[in-house]
């Protein structure tokens, strides 16, 4: 055969491939297949109720922001109580350092105060 | 072309539609079906097949009527549920391995055209071509969409389109000059 005469060959792939008809009662046959009745998803503005999906983020958020906060106070009076039963027992002690350094104290200040006599040392030994 | 069909019918077919009137549907089913069909006959190159494809692309419309916002989407909906199905379809069966040449001869003919040897010799190169690139070319040359458009059916980069666009065209051009169907005085 004799070769075509000079075309865009992007223009003659348009040209050669068009959409061909489908098969004749295509549409009937499909519409025959068709479930009997369609669900028609129409929603009416006024009787929507509210969905989970519609608030369920702004719920969540408020969940964990409470979730957050009671946690927050939680470890806050957690560390306080610790943080005071810290402070009395180091209190504590310190009373019980002073009692033992004063009654050193009054020990000395008796052996000063009053030093034992001769005889008395003489006993003791 | 069927696009500009499409394109003359008025929205509220689709809100009918969408409302469960059957009629309106059955407008939206006649005025795509040359395309989604074509797309099917071109990719499997079996008229059963494209016919099977073609209606279950409308069946999953007819569920999924809803998520479908414009006659616009519509369009772009169709093409893309088409072209994927018929990829996949040919990626389970043997469905190109089969008759494409008998199957070619016929949408040839069908075609009616100056040059049924070469619409035919077409049809056997496009049935040479991997899934993806076909659907790539028909999507181009067959349903007129631009680069972003096809990227977008197919899920892939623009430069893949791009990139099939270029290979096949230059794989068909070849072939076809190799059989003396067009003149070399073509090559760009």
């Amino acid at each position: 055969m004799n070769p075509k005469p000079p075309e865009s060959f992007e223009d003659e792939l348009r040209r050669r491939l068009r959409p061909i008809d489908a098969p004749e009662g295509f549409a009937e046959r499909l519409m025959a297949a068709l479930p009997a009745q369609r669900k028609p998803a129409v929603v009416q503005p006024g009787a929507a109720r509210p969905s989970l999906r519609q608030f369920g983020l702004p719920a969540a958020l408020a969940a964990s922001l409470l979730v957050a906060v009671f946690l927050g106070v939680h470890v806050a009076n957690d560390r306080a109580l610790r943080e005071q039963q810290l402070g009395i027992a180091a209190s504590e002690q310190l009373m019980q350092a002073l009692r033992v350094t004063s009654e050193k104290l009054d020990l000395a200040y008796e052996a000063v105060n009053n030093p034992p006599t001769a005889g008395e040392e003489e006993n003791r030994s | 072309m069927s696009l500009s069909a499409a394109q003359t019918m008025p929205d509220s077919l689709l809100l009918q539609a969408r409302a469960g009137d059957r009629d309106a549907f059955a407008a939206l089913v006649r005025a795509h079906q040359r395309s989604v069909f074509s797309i099917g006959l071109r990719m499997l190159s079996r008229r059963d097949a494209a016919e099977d494809l073609a209606q279950d692309v409308f069946l999953q419309l007819y569920r999924k009527l809803d998520s479908i916002e414009s006659l616009e989407h519509l369009g772009f909906w169709l093409r893309r549920v088409a072209a994927n199905l018929a990829i996949d379809w040919l990626r389970r069966l043997p469905y190109s391995a089969t008759r494409p040449l008998d199957e070619g001869a016929e949408v040839a003919a069908q075609e009616a055209d100056d040059d049924p040897l070469m619409s035919r010799e077409l049809m056997r190169l496009l049935g040479e071509l991997a899934p993806h690139p076909r659907a790539v070319m028909l999507l181009r040359y067959q349903e007129d969409r631009d680069v972003a458009e096809i990227a977008a059916m197919l899920d892939m980069p623009v430069n893949t389109v791009k990139s099939h666009i270029k290979r096949s065209l230059t794989a068909l051009r070849g072939r076809m000059i190799g059989a003396k169907l067009i003149d070399c005085e073509e090559l760009p």
